[in-house]
């Protein structure tokens, strides 16, 4: 396929490659600003409590302070879904929650500050369990949601928002089942995407009503809308995006800190930065939401999922910032990857008094399917069926539908992922490996090997609306007017590559501008998978809308129809007569001409994403250690290889598979606080215990793009954990029913330890 | 706001009054106190670097000695500029990223040319640190094996697992360099 | 950071005088790994008026054998404690402990001092200032342990009184099975400490005043095995949740002498005395193993949450003697 294209499907370079390992790139913290302040925020120390009295006098006279801000002095201005949360409060919900804001001219002036406010609180109980916070008479932390259920399905994504799967007649189902297993799993741990780089903004107010701010995230343009709406809708909002050091949907649509250097900014008049620390990134920046899932679930022998009843509650912390959304997704996701008529599965989305949980890499359907393929493995079991060949039976084929997150129906046109599956359990090995249920693969001494398998796919290939302009200019030259920054993915390259391609310009001639909200389109953002799929496609019908005026206009000058001409590295020919031809500059050097390219959401296409895992478990310090890591997928087309390959590779980053492992956020659910907020004790993997990776990538044209292409970056972290919760089950012979699968763990299920009940620690 | 203005205990903190530093070839005379472009006493090297120097090519991420994204080469060993005090390093001999490759006619080191060509990065963040820890390494270990590269670099964190590119484009510049 | 008056001490005696000066309100500063995240996280009540700089002190960086004994400067990096030739050959527990530690940068700087001398690291007594704290406990003696309520998964389990912390040295943990000697210089004059003894649960027996400057180890009579194992949840700049360090002579296949030493389990290394006792003399199998890691573990006394640390430091044990039987 990739003989074909000139650039499509070939590795190049990546167009910021140099600027990156020189060190030159700018980030948002290596941008100078003239006059610039600096600011930071005192946080809690409680975990519920309402702020009698804050007196800001001693921090206002330090020398240097500039300002200092508590809820009495900002606007109303709120975020969440619903939008119920203030930026600053009366009340604090989590053990660093935001108190006082602190403007100043260096950051050592700003904290020293923040030591001087003097705040009596008045405290109230927590609560830090879901059960908990749903008994009557728990803790509550909003009045605006009762029993501290936060309003399912807000309609985020219109007013059938999917908040429920719910279908067809259980108790039938259930009647037609050969084996009924029921059972509950939790996957708790809160981790932390943890980008590289800490979540911060710049933000210099102008008055009366305008903002400028400049972000870091993996959509600049998102962050004008939302900081639009939080804003009441009553301040102009500018957005200039640039290289960002990692997000992992995290930094997508977060408000805090932007609205926290705004108002600063308006307070003094002068731009300021804030940028969280690594401990503030950890202890009050966006968490993966927490999930514990109770289910009955009905199977035939042959695999044929007939019912599934149960109630999937989903741990936000002390707000929704778009949980619902998650919810919505994770609901449509599980319909792609299991083909059941009838369902009855009711979640409810809880907050307690723990930092919040927001949009991560995964985006619910990891947070769903890390309980729920548990729970179908019960049945599994019982039914004695490899659980490869379940996915591959169940996962959705063409002409299968599903309610996607509108609430909408939906039949699925993409691929049918057989092959894909196949071809990678062949090249793991899978049928020599697996031995069947709670058996391990090896028995090694006192080590056992074990090998498992998880699967993910997503319907947002094609979602949400992408604009794109190219401009094409009389030099042979052209300039993608595109908001998209550079997360990592490789997109903005990768954009620049297929509009190369289309123009058939040498990929150095084509470049694409900053990203200012002032002039850029608009733009939701590479997330999820739907960059190859959704933004390309605005991308190339851009490319190919500048190619048409171009056409057109110089289509006289050779003597021939529009549809006649071709061009290639700045010279317009016609087809089959290459003597007639003219260069780009035909058009004149005294204009540009722009194509203008729209891509419409559609939701009638899945990615797939399997993981195979191989462990092996010492059996006497339950250690477990991963061996082997094999994805398996198919994307049509794909783009740029090693950006591909980083992509599948990242099942190891961003609270992916090491979420099973070791990466847990540390609550003491006594107290509150998150006692691994550094990145010593919170667990990251490291280069010196890097699992074989294998990633078989299929290429079977896709009906998305004329690159036949969609996207498979998100995808990789969601199928790990539920694979490597598997494999160490069926090392150690039992199920185990919570994530991480540490030592300790380990240990209690070999009956090695006895378990204790835990009261400050963790579930 | 009519208050006192409580001015910031700034008293003598430290007996030396001048820093000499070489930062890539170049010397530096820096002055120690609490004015602007001054160094105080807790200003760290990365502090330093970034803020008064304006080399901002040495990245801070965790800011606490655990994920190597400020590793610098200080008298050729790697060392972490984020836990080190600029006070400290009076006339010692520092290499940050900016002084990697040759300024006059352009030419990256070829451990950055490695990175390139294995796209060795997504985001970036984390890169000048490794290539820092993978010059140390290669300094003292010109042929290392795989398993010595990951224990070269294993004081550095990367989020998007550019690892195993990382670890080619490592391997590929010893390689070149044999 | 806050600001600190900061000294570059030209000698020993200006490092302890200067240290007598603040009474307690000045820091030694070597590395700088440990010291710079207790003044960044701010998470004193008192924060240190002072930082002495120990690194303008010359010739403190040696690793020398002077006859049978090894002495190893305070200021000796753990990178050259790691890879000196001396101790691969006849302190090799050692050796592997300092290569443990941290990460290649972290080893660059990281000195033998102040590996010993390190705070502890329970993460109620490092919460950060700044996102809530910092909280009072029984080590900063201003409130109860939290740990004993809290999540104590890491914290110690055995010997802890008042403050339940671990000692985090993993070099502790390697000298204590070498039977060292921790030399301490200060106002008094000078005066050596077993490393076992260097400990307690609130803190080391430094005086006003006082500091690290030496350790001394000597040398084992005879072929010695040494083993060190460390266990973590990931590595490397993990700290030990168990760790052992077992020296072993063998002759004609019995044990003549040996040392247990284990790490992560109390306030300072222990050496696990009843268990060497009931080796010596023995060859060792996996039952004689076995019996020695309960008995090492027999005086445990574990917390709410680490009893599984218990099973832990036992294989350790026992893996960590049948290695270094030979």
């Amino acid at each position: 396929m990739a003989d074909t294209y000139r650039y499509i499907g070939k590795a190049t370079p990546r167009k910021d490659a140099a600027e990156i390992v020189t060190g030159k790139t700018r980030y948002l913290n290596d941008i100078k600003f003239p006059n610039l302040l600096y600011g930071k925020v005192l946080r809690s120390p409680y975990p519920h409590a309402i702020i009698k009295r804050i007196d800001k006098t001693k921090a206002q006279g330090l020398a240097g302070v500039k300002a200092v801000l508590t809820w009495e002095d900002v606007p109303d201005w709120k975020g969440g879904t619903p939008r119920y949360t203030r930026i600053l409060d009366a009340k604090v919900r989590y053990v660093g929650d935001a108190v006082a804001l602190v403007a100043a001219t260096s950051e050592d002036i700003a904290r020293e500050a923040i030591g001087l406010i003097d705040v009596e609180y008045e405290i109230l109980p927590a609560v830090f369990d879901m059960e908990e916070a749903l008994k009557p008479g728990a803790p509550q932390l909003y009045d605006e949601f009762p029993g501290n259920v936060v309003t399912p399905g807000a309609p985020i994504f219109g007013p059938h928002s999917l908040k429920q799967v719910v279908m067809g007649d259980v108790e039938k189902g259930f009647e037609e089942a050969d084996v009924i297993t029921e059972g509950t799993f939790g996957y708790e741990n809160i981790p932390n995407p943890l980008p590289v780089e800490a979540p911060g903004a710049v933000a210099l107010w102008e008055e009366p009503n305008k903002v400028t701010l400049w972000v870091t995230n993996q959509s600049s343009y998102l962050d004008k809308i939302t900081l639009f709406h939080i804003f009441g809708r009553r301040v102009e909002v500018r957005t200039h995006g640039g290289p960002c050091g990692g997000s992992f949907g995290s930094k997508m649509m977060s408000w805090q800190v932007q609205t926290y250097a705004t108002l600063l900014s308006r307070a003094t008049g002068q731009p300021v930065k804030i940028v969280f620390t690594k401990e503030e990134h950890l202890a009050a920046f966006v968490l993966r939401p927490g999930s514990r899932m109770h289910a009955k679930v009905g199977m035939k022998k042959d695999g044929t999922v007939t019912a599934v009843s149960g109630t999937w509650l989903i741990d936000t912390g002390y707000y929704s910032m778009t949980t619902q959304s998650q919810v919505a997704v994770g609901c449509g996701e599980v319909q792609i990857m299991v083909r059941c008529p009838n369902w009855n599965l009711k979640p409810t989305i809880v907050c307690t008094n723990r930092n919040a949980s927001g949009i991560v890499r995964g985006f619910g359907g990891q947070e769903l399917k890390c309980a729920f393929i548990p729970l179908l493995s019960l049945a599994m079991e019982k039914a004695g069926l490899d659980p490869v060949e379940f996915f591959k039976k169940n996962y959705v084929k063409p002409g299968d539908g599903y309610f996607w997150r509108d609430g909408n129906w939906y039949t699925y046109r993409a691929i049918d992922y057989t092959k894909a599956i196949e071809k990678g359990a062949e090249q793991f090995g899978w049928k020599e490996k697996w031995k069947g249920w709670l058996v391990p693969t090896a028995v090694n001494g006192k080590k056992r090997g074990g090998v498992g398998v998880g699967v993910h796919g997503n319907a947002d290939v094609g979602e949400d609306a992408s604009e794109a302009y190219v401009r094409v200019h009389p030099d042979g030259t052209a300039v993608i007017i595109s908001s998209v920054t550079e997360h990592g993915t490789g997109q903005r390259s990768n954009y620049i590559k297929m509009v190369a391609e289309v123009l058939q310009l040498p990929l150095e001639r084509v470049s694409m501008t900053p990203s200012d909200s002032l002039f850029t389109p608009y733009e939701f953002g590479p997330a999820g998978s739907r960059g190859t799929y959704a933004i390309g496609g605005a991308m190339i019908a851009a490319a190919d809308d500048a190619k048409k005026k171009l056409f057109e206009l110089v289509a006289p000058m050779l003597g021939a129809a529009p549809q006649a001409l071709e061009t290639v590295d700045g010279i317009i020919s016609v087809k089959g007569d290459p003597g007639k031809k003219i260069p780009w500059k035909a058009m004149g050097v005294d204009r540009t001409l722009t194509g203008y390219g729209h891509f419409e959401p559609d939701y009638t296409m899945a990615n797939f994403m399997m993981t195979f895992v191989e462990v092996e478990v010492d059996m006497e310090t339950g250690k477990v250690t991963l061996l082997r890591v094999l994805n398996t997928t198919d994307v049509g087309q794909i783009i740029d290889p090693p950006g591909l390959e980083g992509q599948l590779n990242g099942c190891l980053g961003s609270g992916g598979i090491d979420s099973a492992l070791f990466e847990e956020t540390i609550l003491d659910r006594s107290t509150g606080h998150i006692l691994n907020a550094n990145m010593i004790d919170y667990k990251w993997r490291s280069f010196s215990e890097l699992p074989v990776i294998d990633n078989v990538i299929l290429e079977t044209p896709f009906p998305s793009h004329r690159f036949h292409a969609i996207g498979a970056g998100e995808v990789a972290t969601a199928p790990g954990p539920t694979a490597v919760l598997m494999a160490v089950s069926n090392a150690i012979g039992q199920w185990l029913h919570h994530y991480p699968v540490t030592p300790e763990k380990v240990l209690t299920a070999l009956g090695k330890v006895l378990p204790k009940k835990r009261k400050g620690g963790a579930a | 706001m009519a208050v006192k203005m409580i001015k910031q205990g700034r008293k003598k903190t430290a007996e030396q009054e001048r820093i000499h530093l070489t930062i890539n070839g170049k010397a530096y005379e820096l002055l120690v106190g609490s004015e602007p472009d001054h160094v105080e006493a807790s200003h760290t090297l990365a502090h330093t670097l970034r803020e008064t120097l304006g080399l901002i090519g040495t990245k801070v991420s965790c800011d606490n000695g655990a994920c190597g994204c400020c590793t610098v080469l200080m008298d050729n060993k790697a060392v972490l500029s984020c836990m080190t005090l600029t006070i400290e390093c009076d006339k010692r001999e520092i290499t940050t990223i900016e002084g990697l490759g040759d300024k006059p006619t352009g030419k990256l080191d070829p451990i950055q040319q490695a990175f390139i060509d294995h796209t060795a990065f997504q985001c970036g963040f984390c890169t000048p640190g490794i290539i820092m820890s993978a010059k140390a390494l290669l300094n003292e270990n010109p042929s290392p094996t795989e398993e010595e590269v990951k224990e070269g670099l294993s004081g550095n964190f990367c989020r998007c697992i550019s690892h195993y590119q990382v670890v080619k484009a490592v391997m590929a510049t010893s390689r070149g360099v044999r | 950071m806050r600001a600190f008056t900061h000294i570059n001490a030209r000698t020993l005696n200006e490092a302890c005088t200067a240290l007598w000066k603040y009474k307690g309100k000045a820091r030694l500063n070597a590395g700088g790994t440990d010291l710079l995240s207790i003044l960044k996280g701010d998470i004193l009540f008192d924060y240190p008026e002072a930082v002495i700089n120990l690194k303008t002190v010359p010739d403190l960086d040696y690793i020398r054998e002077e006859g049978d004994v090894l002495k190893i400067g305070a200021l000796a990096r753990l990178s050259n404690v790691a890879k000196s030739p001396i101790l691969r050959k006849s302190y090799r527990v050692l050796a592997e402990a300092a290569n443990s530690v941290g990460s290649p940068q972290i080893r660059n700087v990281a000195t033998m001092g102040g590996n010993l001398c390190q705070n502890v690291r329970c993460w109620y007594y490092r919460y950060p200032r700044h996102l809530g704290g910092p909280l009072g406990c029984a080590r900063k003696g201003n409130g109860p342990c939290l740990a004993v309520t809290g999540d104590n998964r890491y914290h110690a389990i055995m010997g802890g009184k008042k403050c339940f912390a671990v000692c985090p040295s993993d070099t502790a943990v390697a000298l204590a099975a070498l039977n060292a000697q921790v030399k301490i210089t200060g106002r008094a004059g000078e005066r050596g400490i077993a490393v076992t003894e260097f400990f307690n649960p609130m803190g080391n027996s430094l005086g006003r005043g006082e500091m690290v400057n030496e350790i001394e180890v000597p040398r084992m009579a005879g072929r010695a095995q040494q083993t060190f194992l460390k266990f973590t949840l990931r590595r490397p700049i993990d700290f030990a949740i168990v760790s052992v360090a077992s020296v072993m002579a063998v002759e004609k296949g019995l044990c003549t002498d040996v040392r247990i030493a284990l790490g992560g389990v109390a306030a300072g290394p222990v050496r696990a005395k009843s268990a060497e006792s009931l080796i010596i003399g023995s060859a060792i199998d996996e039952a004689v193993a076995t019996t020695a890691a309960e008995k090492a573990l027999a005086g445990a006394k574990p917390l709410g949450n680490n009893a599984y640390k218990v099973e832990i430091a036992k294989t350790l044990v026992k893996r960590a003697l049948l290695q270094s039987y030979f």
